[in-house]
Formats: C-alpha cells, sequence, structure tokens
C-alpha cells in the first residue's frame, strides 16, 4: 500500500473543505466525482443498509439477541431460499436455535462498532506519533520510529491470539483494544512520511518566520496538507480490521457470548458447513457485503483524490 | 484444537452392531478361518505428549502404548479382567496383592520381562522430582507419600508398597482395600514395564521406546507427522496381530481425519459428533459407534454464598434443556444423562436423579422462587479446550434467561488455567467439570469427584457419610453388595447436588473400503477404541 | 551502501529483543501453570508440579527468565518444550510445510497478481480492467477461511480434483492450500501493479519512448514494467514473512502440521519457549526480507542511493 504515499500533490485536501481557495476546489472536485461513481453510490447504499441494522436493529426484527431460542429446533434450515416467502424464520435457526434472521441482524453491529473505533483509535494514535515523530526528527523520531518496528514486526494473528488467550472475558472492548494495538503502525508511518515532505514546503517555513509556534505549525500548516493518503487509508482498514476480527473469532478467541457477530456466527457454522451450508452462507453473505462497501468506498474516494489517475 | 481426554476413552459393548463385529473379529478370527492376515493401515491420532509408559495420561499417546506395550491384565470386549502379561494377580485380603508373571515374556529388544521391569518402572514414575505425568495412578500403593511430599526432595527413593520376591513375581501392598484393584493394572500408559535402558536413556527411550507388546516402532517418531510400527517378531502374548503394521498419522481436527477418511487418506479415523448424522448416511456400517465412559457435569462453586441453596442448584438443573443440547450441539451423539456416573458402569442407575436432572421450565421457576430467587449476574466458568463447550454454555445461557430469567456471561479461562483456576476455588459461577474414565468402576466417579481429597464435589469440606459408603464398598466382596453401596453414596450427592449430571459422550470411529474387520470393543486402551491387533485388511 | 547496511542490522536489534520480549511477557502473563495443562483433566500432585517447575525455570522472575532463554538461544539452544522435546526438533519438521506452503501462495500471487494487475493496467476503465478490479475487492471482502472451507469441500472432498488435507502427496499437497493463502495477497498485489501501470503510462519517458519509435512491446517490458513493478517488489518482499505468520487459519483447515498450528498449540499449552523460538525466527525473516526489499529498491531504480 505503499503507493497511497505517492504524490504529495494530492495532500492538499481536507475533509470539511474548511482551507480556503485551491484545497477546497480539490475537495470539491473529488465530490462532484464521487457522484458520478456508481461503484460509490453502490457502496454508499450498502453502508447505510449495514449501518441501520448496527444502529436500530429493531427496525429490522421484533426479536431480541438471545431470545426466544429452542434448542430443539436447532440447526434447522429455511423452509425456502426466498427470504421473502414470509416464513416467520426466513434464514431458519442458527445452531443454538434462535431465530437466524434475528441474530444476523444483531450480529452487525460489533463487527462496524470494531471496524470504526480500531481505525479511530489508530487514526487517532498515527497522526499524533506520526506528525511528532515527522516533524521533531532527532531522538523522539528514532524512538518512535523503532517502537513502530517493534510493534509492526510481531507477527500480527500471533499477538491477537496470546493476549486474547489471556483474557477472559472477550467482549468488544477486548477486541477493539487488541486490534488497534496492532493496526497503529501503517498508518503511522505514512503519516510520518508525509510530515516530512510538508514539513520542508515554502508555506511552512514562511509561517513559523512569521513566529506561528510548533503546534499552530502542525495543526494548521502541516496536517491539512499531510493528512489525505493517511484518510483513504483508514476506509481500507476498517475493513481490514472487520476482517481480522473475524478470523479472531474463527479461531475462538473473539467475542464471547452474549456479544453477537457474523464472525461468530461463521466460527460455528464452519463444523456444519457440509450438512447445513445455509448456516455459512448467510454471514458469509452480510460480512463480505459490508467489507465490499468499505472497500468500495475506499477505492472510489482514493481514485477521487489522486489527481494522476483523472 | 487439542482436545485432551486425559485417560484413555473406554468403551462399552452396548451398541448393537459393534458387538456383532466384535463377535466376528474375537471369535471367528483367532483360528484364521477368515481374516485375512498381512498388509498395513493408516489410524488417525493427535500428536501425542509422550510415549513412556508412566509419563503421559493422553489418549493419543495411550493409542500408541497400546500397540507397543502389554501391561499386566486387559479387559475383555465385556469389561472383564483377563490377565495379559501376568499370569495371576491375586489377593486375599483386597489390600496385599501378588503379581506372578507369565513365562516367556519378552521386550522387542530381546530382555526378558522380570518384576524388576515392573517394580523399577512404577517406583520411578512414582517418584515426584521425575514429573511422571501419570504420578497420581500410583497414589493408592504404601509408601506414596514418601515420594511425594508437599515440600522438598522426598527422603525415599522407592515404594515401600513394593516388593520383589523374585524374577517372576513382586507384590503391592495398598494404602486400603480395593477389590477392583486388578481392573486397574490395565491402564498401559499407566503400569506397563519398561526395560532397563528407559531407566538408563529415558531421553532417548522416549523417541525409541521399546515394549513388551504385539508391534514394536518402525523408524523413530516423526514428530506432528506419524508414528510406524511393526509387528513384533518373536511375540509370545496373547494379542497376536494380524496386520504386518499400523501407521498413526497425526492430525490436529476432528474434522480432517473425517474429512481424510472420506478422500482416502487414512483408514481409521475419529468422527466429532457433529458430523455423525452426515457420516452414517455418507459410510453406513463403516461408522461405528459406542458409549464412552466421558461424563460432563454443571458444578456449583459451594464456597460461594449465592450457591448455597440445593434448591437454587435443583433449579439451575431443571431449567437446562439436556435433550435440547445435544441435539443442538452433539446431533445425539452424546446421551443426556440423569445419573453420575455412566451406563457402561457396573450398577448404573438410570433414573438416579430422577424429576432434578429433568427438562421442566414451570417447576425450575417455582423451586427458584421456593429458593429465594436470584440476584444480579451469574457467571459461567468453561475452559477453551474444545470449541463445542461454549457452544452448549451458550444455550445455557439462553436457557437461564429464558426460563428463569437470570442474566448469564461468560468466563473462558484457557485450558492450562482451568483446573487451576478449579483447584484454587476461584470461580465464582457454575462451571463445566468433567471426568473422564480410568477404569469402569463407579469407585472411578465417585470418590474422585466427590470424595476425600478430591478437587471439586464437595470444595473444601468432607462429607463423612459419603466417604465411609466408598470404603465399605471398596472393601465389599461381592458385586452386588458393591454396587448397592456406590448407589447409596450417589444418592446423597444428588440429594445435594453440588453437580448436576448433563450428559454421557460417545465415540464414533470410521473406516475406510480397504479395511476387513474392524473390531471396536468395549474397553480397548486404544483412543478409538480399536482392537487394532484384529483389524484386517481386504 | 555498506554503511547503510550496516547501519540497518544494528537498528534490528533494539527491534529483535523488543518484539521477543513482549511476546514471552505475553506468554508468561497467560494465566495457568502450564505444568497443570499437561496432565489434561487429571489432578496432578504437588511433588510433580515442583519438580518440573524447578526443570523449567517457571519459578524465576520474568527478566531472568527471559535473560536465560535468550542466553541459550544465541547460542542456538531455544529450550524444551514442556513435553521434553527440543524447540530446535519440534519446529525441524514444521518449518519445511510452513515454507513450501508460503512459497506455493508467494510465486502463485506473484505470477497470477503481476499478470491480472499488467493486464487490468493496459486496459485501464475498459472491461477487463473493471472485471479484475471487481473480482479482486470480492477476494479481499471473502474471509479467508470460507474461501479455504469451501475449496476443501467442493475441489478436495466433492469433485476429487486435490488431496482434502494433509502433506502425504508431496507438493500437490499444497497447491489448494498455497492458493488459498495467497488469493488475498494477489488481489493487493493485482491492484497495485495495475495503478502502477496506469501511472507510468502517462509518464513523460513513456512519451519519449513511444515517440522515439521504440516498437510496443518492447516500451512495455523495458519500460513500463520495469519502473512500474518497483512498489510491488517492496509489497511482495515483506509478503513473504506475513504469509508465513498467517498461515495458521490455512494449515488449520487443510491440517498441514506447519509452525502456525504449532504457534496454535504452544498458546493454548502456554509453552513459553516454542512461542518466542518461532516469533524470533519469524521477526528475523520478517527484517531481513525488509532489509533485501531496500537494498533491491536501489538496484531497481537507480535514482535512489544509500549513504
Amino acid at each position: 500500500m505503499s503507493n497511497t504515499q505517492s504524490g504529495t500533490a494530492a495532500a492538499t485536501a481536507t475533509t470539511g473543505g474548511t482551507v480556503a481557495g485551491r484545497s477546497a476546489s480539490l475537495a470539491g472536485d473529488a465530490w462532484r466525482e464521487l457522484r458520478r461513481k456508481p461503484s460509490f453510490i453502490a457502496g454508499l447504499l450498502l453502508l447505510l443498509l449495514v449501518g441501520s441494522m448496527a444502529a436500530f436493529p429493531s427496525l429490522w426484527t421484533s426479536r431480541e439477541a438471545n431470545e426466544q431460542c429452542n434448542a430443539r429446533m436447532a440447526k434447522t434450515g429455511p423452509e425456502s431460499l426466498n427470504p421473502f416467502s414470509g416464513s416467520e424464520h426466513p434464514f431458519g435457526f442458527d445452531v443454538s436455535g434462535c431465530d437466524y434472521w434475528a441474530q444476523m441482524v444483531h450480529g452487525a453491529r460489533a463487527p462496524i462498532v470494531i471496524g470504526i473505533t480500531v481505525t479511530l483509535v489508530a487514526l487517532l494514535l498515527s497522526v499524533l506519533l506520526g506528525s511528532l515523530s515527522g516533524y521533531y526528527g532527532g531522538w523522539l523520531d528514532m524512538l518512535i520510529s523503532r517502537i513502530t518496528d517493534i510493534a509492526f514486526g510481531l507477527p500480527f494473528i500471533l499477538g491477537a491470539l496470546v493476549v486474547l488467550t489471556a483474557f477472559p472475558e472477550h467482549d468488544i472492548w477486548a477486541i477493539v483494544l487488541v486490534l488497534s494495538a496492532m493496526m497503529w503502525t501503517t498508518m503511522t508511518r505514512l503519516m510520518r512520511g508525509q510530515v516530512i515532505a510538508a514539513k520542508d514546503q515554502d508555506y511552512v517555513h514562511a509561517a513559523k518566520m512569521l513566529g506561528a509556534s510548533d503546534l499552530r505549525v502542525i495543526f494548521r500548516h502541516i496536517l491539512p496538507n499531510a493528512i489525505a493518503p493517511v484518510f483513504i487509508y483508514a476506509t481500507l482498514n476498517i475493513a481490514l480490521a472487520i476482517s481480522a476480527a473475524s478470523v479472531l473469532d474463527f479461531l475462538g478467541v473473539g467475542l464471547d457470548y452474549p456479544s453477537l457477530s457474523w464472525g461468530v456466527q461463521l466460527a460455528d457454522a464452519q463444523a456444519e458447513f457440509l450438512e447445513h451450508p445455509y448456516l455459512m452462507v448467510y454471514p458469509a453473505i452480510f460480512l463480505s457485503l459490508t467489507l465490499l462497501s468499505f472497500l468500495m468506498l475506499g477505492d472510489a474516494v482514493r481514485d477521487a483524490f489522486d489527481p494522476k489517475l483523472r | 484444537m487439542r482436545r485432551w481426554r486425559g485417560a484413555a476413552p473406554l468403551f462399552a459393548v452396548v451398541a448393537a452392531s459393534s458387538l456383532v463385529l466384535t463377535a466376528c473379529g474375537d471369535d471367528g478370527g483367532g483360528e484364521g478361518d477368515k481374516g485375512k492376515t498381512g498388509g498395513t493401515f493408516v489410524e488417525g491420532i493427535n500428536e501425542p505428549d509422550n510415549l513412556t509408559p508412566g509419563f503421559t495420561t493422553s489418549s493419543y499417546s495411550s493409542t500408541v502404548i497400546n500397540a507397543l506395550f502389554d501391561p499386566l491384565t486387559e479387559l475383555t470386549p465385556q469389561g472383564k479382567v483377563k490377565m495379559l502379561d501376568a499370569q495371576s494377580v491375586e489377593s486375599t485380603d483386597q489390600q496385599n496383592w501378588t503379581v506372578k508373571l507369565r513365562k516367556g515374556s519378552k521386550f522387542s529388544n530381546g530382555d526378558p520381562v522380570t518384576a524388576e521391569s515392573y517394580v523399577d518402572a512404577w517406583n520411578n514414575a512414582a517418584y515426584g522430582p521425575n514429573g511422571a505425568a501419570a504420578n497420581y495412578y500410583f497414589a493408592n500403593i504404601d509408601g506414596y507419600d514418601a515420594l511425594n511430599p508437599e515440600e522438598g526432595k522426598p527422603k525415599e527413593k522407592t515404594l515401600s508398597g513394593l516388593k520383589v520376591v523374585d524374577k517372576q513375581t513382586f507384590t503391592v501392598k495398598l494404602t486400603g482395600k480395593f477389590s477392583d484393584y486388578p481392573l486397574t493394572l490395565a491402564t498401559p500408559f499407566a503400569f506397563a514395564p519398561l526395560p532397563k535402558e528407559a531407566l538408563d536413556n529415558p531421553k532417548a527411550f522416549k523417541e525409541n521406546p521399546v515394549g513388551n507388546g504385539p508391534f514394536q516402532m518402525d523408524g523413530k517418531w516423526e514428530h506432528n507427522q506419524q508414528i510406524k510400527v511393526k509387528k513384533t517378531k518373536g511375540y509370545t502374548g496373547t494379542r497376536k496381530p494380524k496386520v504386518d503394521g499400523v501407521t498413526f498419522r497425526v492430525y490436529t481436527s476432528d474434522d480432517t481425519q473425517y474429512n481424510d477418511v472420506l478422500g482416502g487418506g487414512l483408514d481409521i479415523g475419529t468422527v466429532p459428533a457433529n458430523k455423525v448424522k452426515a457420516a452414517k448416511q455418507q459410510v453406513g456400517d463403516r461408522l461405528q459407534t459406542i458409549p464412552a465412559g466421558t461424563m460432563d457435569y454443571l458444578g456449583f462453586p459451594l464456597f460461594e454464598k449465592k450457591y448455597q441453596s440445593a434448591d437454587l442448584r435443583k433449579a439451575i438443573s431443571m431449567a437446562i434443556d439436556r435433550e435440547g443440547i445435544v441435539k443442538a450441539v452433539y446431533d445425539n451423539g452424546f446421551k443426556p444423562m440423569k445419573s453420575l456416573t455412566p451406563p457402561i458402569v457396573p450398577g448404573y442407575q438410570a433414573d438416579a436423579c430422577g424429576e432434578f436432572c429433568e427438562y421442566d421450565p414451570a417447576k425450575a421457576k417455582a423451586l427458584l422462587k421456593k429458593a429465594g430467587g436470584f440476584e444480579g449476574d451469574l457467571t459461567l466458568w468453561f475452559s477453551n479446550a474444545d470449541p463445542t463447550y461454549e457452544k452448549w454454555m451458550r444455550i445455557v445461557a439462553q436457557n437461564l434467561k429464558d426460563n428463569l430469567g437470570i442474566n448469564a456471561k461468560f468466563k473462558k479461562v484457557p485450558d492450562s488455567d482451568y483446573l487451576t483456576t478449579l483447584n484454587e476455588a476461584k470461580q465464582n459461577g457454575p462451571y463445566r467439570n468433567n471426568w473422564v474414565m480410568d477404569y469402569p468402576s463407579a469407585e472411578n466417579y465417585l470418590a474422585s469427584m466427590w470424595g476425600v481429597g478430591n478437587r471439586m464435589g464437595w470444595k473444601g469440606k468432607t462429607h463423612d457419610k459419603f466417604n465411609k459408603l466408598i470404603d465399605e464398598a471398596k472393601a465389599a466382596g461381592t458385586d452386588s453388595e458393591r454396587e448397592a453401596k456406590y448407589n447409596e453414596a450417589q444418592q446423597i450427592a444428588i440429594d445435594e447436588m453440588p453437580m448436576a449430571p448433563l450428559w454421557n459422550w460417545q465415540n464414533f470411529t470410521i473406516a475406510s473400503e480397504k479395511l476387513g474387520e474392524v473390531p471396536i470393543d468395549s474397553y480397548a486402551y486404544d483412543g478409538n477404541g480399536v482392537r487394532i491387533e484384529d483389524v484386517t485388511v481386504k | 551502501m555498506w554503511r547503510y547496511t550496516v547501519r540497518r542490522i544494528l537498528q534490528m536489534i533494539p527491534v529483535l529483543i523488543g518484539t521477543t520480549f513482549i511476546i514471552y511477557a505475553m506468554v508468561f502473563a497467560l494465566p495457568g501453570d502450564p505444568i497443570q495443562a499437561l496432565a489434561g483433566s487429571k489432578p496432578l500432585p504437588q511433588s510433580v508440579i515442583n519438580a518440573l517447575h524447578e526443570r523449567y525455570n517457571l519459578d524465576d522472575p520474568l527478566v531472568v527468565q527471559y535473560a536465560k532463554y535468550m542466553a541459550n538461544a544465541f547460542q542456538g539452544d531455544f529450550g524444551e518444550t514442556f513435553y521434553g522435546q527440543s524447540v530446535t526438533s519440534a519446529l525441524e519438521s514444521r518449518w519445511p510445510v510452513t515454507l513450501k506452503l508460503a512459497l506455493v501462495a508467494w510465486v502463485f500471487e506473484l505470477v497470477a497478481g503481476v499478470t491480472l494487475g499488467v493486464w487490468a493496467g493496459l486496459r485501464r476503465g475498459k472491461f477487463t480492467d473493471r472485471v479484475i478490479l471487481g473480482g479482486t475487492t470480492l477476494i479481499i471482502a471473502v474471509p479467508t477461511f470460507v474461501v479455504a472451507y469451501s475449496a476443501q469441500l467442493l475441489l478436495g472432498v466433492k469433485w476429487d480434483i486435490f488431496p482434502v488435507a494433509g502433506t502425504q502427496e508431496g507438493w500437490v499437497s499444497y497447491i489448494l492450500p498455497g492458493i488459498v493463502l495467497g488469493s488475498f495477497s494477489l488481489a493487493f498485489v493485482a491492484r497495485l501493479v495495475r495503478t502502477s501501470i496506469a501511472e507510468n503510462l502517462r509518464a513523460d519517458y513513456m512519451r519519449t519512448a513511444r515517440a522515439k519509435g521504440l516498437p510496443k512491446h518492447r516500451v512495455v517490458v523495458r519500460h513500463l514494467l520495469r519502473n512500474s513493478l518497483i512498489p510491488v517488489v517492496t509489497y511482495l518482499g515483506v509478503d513473504l514473512g506475513s504469509l508465513m505468520s498467517g498461515a495458521l487459519v490455512v494449515e488449520a483447515v487443510f491440517n498441514m502440521p506447519g509452525i502456525g498450528q504449532g504457534i496454535f498449540q504452544a498458546v493454548q499449552t502456554k509453552q513459553g519457549t516454542l512461542v518466542v523460538g518461532v516469533t524470533t525466527i519469524l521477526v528475523l525473516i520478517y527484517l531481513f526480507a525488509n532489509l533485501i526489499v531496500d537494498l533491491l529498491y536501489g538496484v531497481l531504480d537507480p535514482r535512489i542511493r544509500y549513504e
């Protein structure tokens, strides 16, 4: 993903377009281009769908999570493959006899919350560490860079496995903590590189000569010009975090009852795949579509902000 | 993914289909009138931890050790004791036992098996500082405590209860009367004899064990890959093998074993319970089912204030849908239990627990009310050793919520920490507990789980009346007297319900089309319940 | 160049110590007594526990244990597992499996990824490009273990094209797992190449080359490919290391006795020595792969000079 570092010219955009002039017009351009892209629109719609399940499950099902289950109905498939057939259990029952559709709807929240929170935490960390390290250089840079190297060098799954085996309680926050601890490094490196490139620009020297404080230089001048590639990477990171969380679920160190997630449902389904394929197919579709929507959004945003590819 | 069964699962004769097969294998095959000899086959195992008898309790090690070693006795397919490497094991008072060895028994390196081969091996495993995993199997021999002090180095190096009389004879003095003692000696991974080289150079021996059994190593132990054994030349025992060799191939999951049998890469493998229905459709008779000795229980932390009421404990037991769980998680492969001991143990009482182990949400609710209700959340404790634990605990949690309105959370403890957690009484809620049978006697369950020095039954206190009944049963002369005493003791454990019985495990073994007879019977110490010496290849 | 290399190697030392110490400390912090796990569900007498604790230095403080471990490790002795097997021999049989698996995956992602990427890049915006782009997005979106199970059941069990599991049939056993393992990275490689090609197509040197009247294939191979593949080299180099540590899931599904499985079991049974042994080697591979990639970068791109 080192290619996203390319072109500091792309870095002149800001999120809301608060900076006047040139950058606002790039953001404006980008937005205009985005609106025309079908993949962007499709991704956005998908995301809205899944997001509404995560935020307001009651819109989609009248059942609460893990309630009204009957173990004796477990692994009973749907009566019809058509989910709109009007059956009371359009997706059948899950491995413990709960309505699969309801469990599926309630399973949306965990992955989305994990993906977004992990990325936010990682983004915050990387902006902070990356700009400190890039701007000040010297021993601080040395220290932060080596710590980043260490965290980057740790085999990801191995680290998560060890930490999560040690925690007996696996709620969403334990997973968020572990994934954040593993996922801040790439963005930090990206940020550092951007800051180093930006700090030698004339306008930064000018601001310094005018007596601006370090903080002001970093926040008003460097960051707005350096952060775009990091943001673009962050949209991809959401998908990666959701995917990583599902791998942890698969390995049996992910979320525990009463939390629900598609990853756990997939993990439950693996042993049943041959006899009850629907158990794996439904959550796989939901999870894949969610990841797909984040990936499509990320792609579209990157293309829109990268003038070289216009 | 590693599943520990502790000791080898022992199997009963109950399943009709396997009985027929067994009969063919045992009676017809011996004379060679139908079973062809020769050929080799591949059996699936998990990586064993150690192949030196005394230094392991894992069922995967047991599978291999069972091929390499002949212990003093063996268990017949009916669960009765039969002499194997011994000529006789006798006692007049059930406490002092005399063992006479079979003449002509040899190790595969040519050394004769003598009384020392047993006594030295047992002393070696019973000596605490050697760190032998099967150490506690020797705890009922007189002098064990001197070799295993709580702290510091032991003063003695040998068990005072073991005495060599002559080359063929030794005596065992137990700490108390125990009429089932010859039964326990059939455990190969604890009580098999060792040649001298095992004690002289244990490191080398571990990689290339030498035993007195029907098979010997064919090359070194290829870790994480396979262990090959071949027929022992000049074997004089009664377990003469029909095949020329066996390859034990190492797997890490039962799912893969099953898939590999279907794909033709494996001849004998384990089928996970949730695959049984599909396997039956796919392979028919080549899937054999046998009840195992393993029991699952739900324990209650009696040292916690919240769980003092027996009515509360019974209410929880009645709110759990055992039938539903067994269907959902184990595809009806395991059997819901209303007794503390499994059906394959003599004296089994099918309905010992009665209505308290029956799913009845309404009565459970009433009983909970009588007990004064339940305040706050409830935490369920179990280990991460097997993914199905979490699956059934989830249904227990849903049952408790739907039927009793109790909110449950999970504590999934690392496997390596689970027993320590129980030993230190850190679990503050109902917990998974389980017992794998060492030998088919009710004593093995009751004394180990509820009796003196127990780890989990009545944590911290012992029950005098219960213990007295167990002692009386152990000294009893007749089977019926013994069983009556055990059942009386069981009733006490049920009335107070420190642990509720859940279900009894079954084992499922699948064989490939390549094999002719695959006798799977009650008490073979093979992880798949196979009498490997009687297997034939088409 | 030499000074750069030496400096980089010196920088590796703190990273190596840092990573191994963190892992060691984490395994150390895992609750529970690894010795008890040895006995499965059966009780272990206190005397046995005491003896084994002493044998494996389990009663020393963390830093002392770590120091003892590392001192031995640098002499090539990675210690013993609690089953009394030396870690070196426990890993001996596992490395080739994972290495072969990663290699198959790597070659697959390299060949297929670059081909698809170049194809899509040259036809940017056209139908082929859209199909390849959509396909790679889909591959990233479907979780690896779903792909693995589907592949095993369809290609292995139902259609019997590949071995179902295990490593008994030599290289053939590695094809299916290798493709599954490599598919995720393949998607990244293809996209990387595609972007890079598309960017370079418009570069000035390309215009010059075409203006000079060079034949098209020469322009593509000599100029376009050489310049476009630089970022891919970085990715592929680092990926060989992550393939090895990421093989866990695939190894589990296909029953391959590689290090991924070894690690998983070792963590479950708290086999600290084994976990740290594997980590040390994985980190070393990762660090050296990085170094080689950076040096290679200088060779491929003459604009970059290391001082």
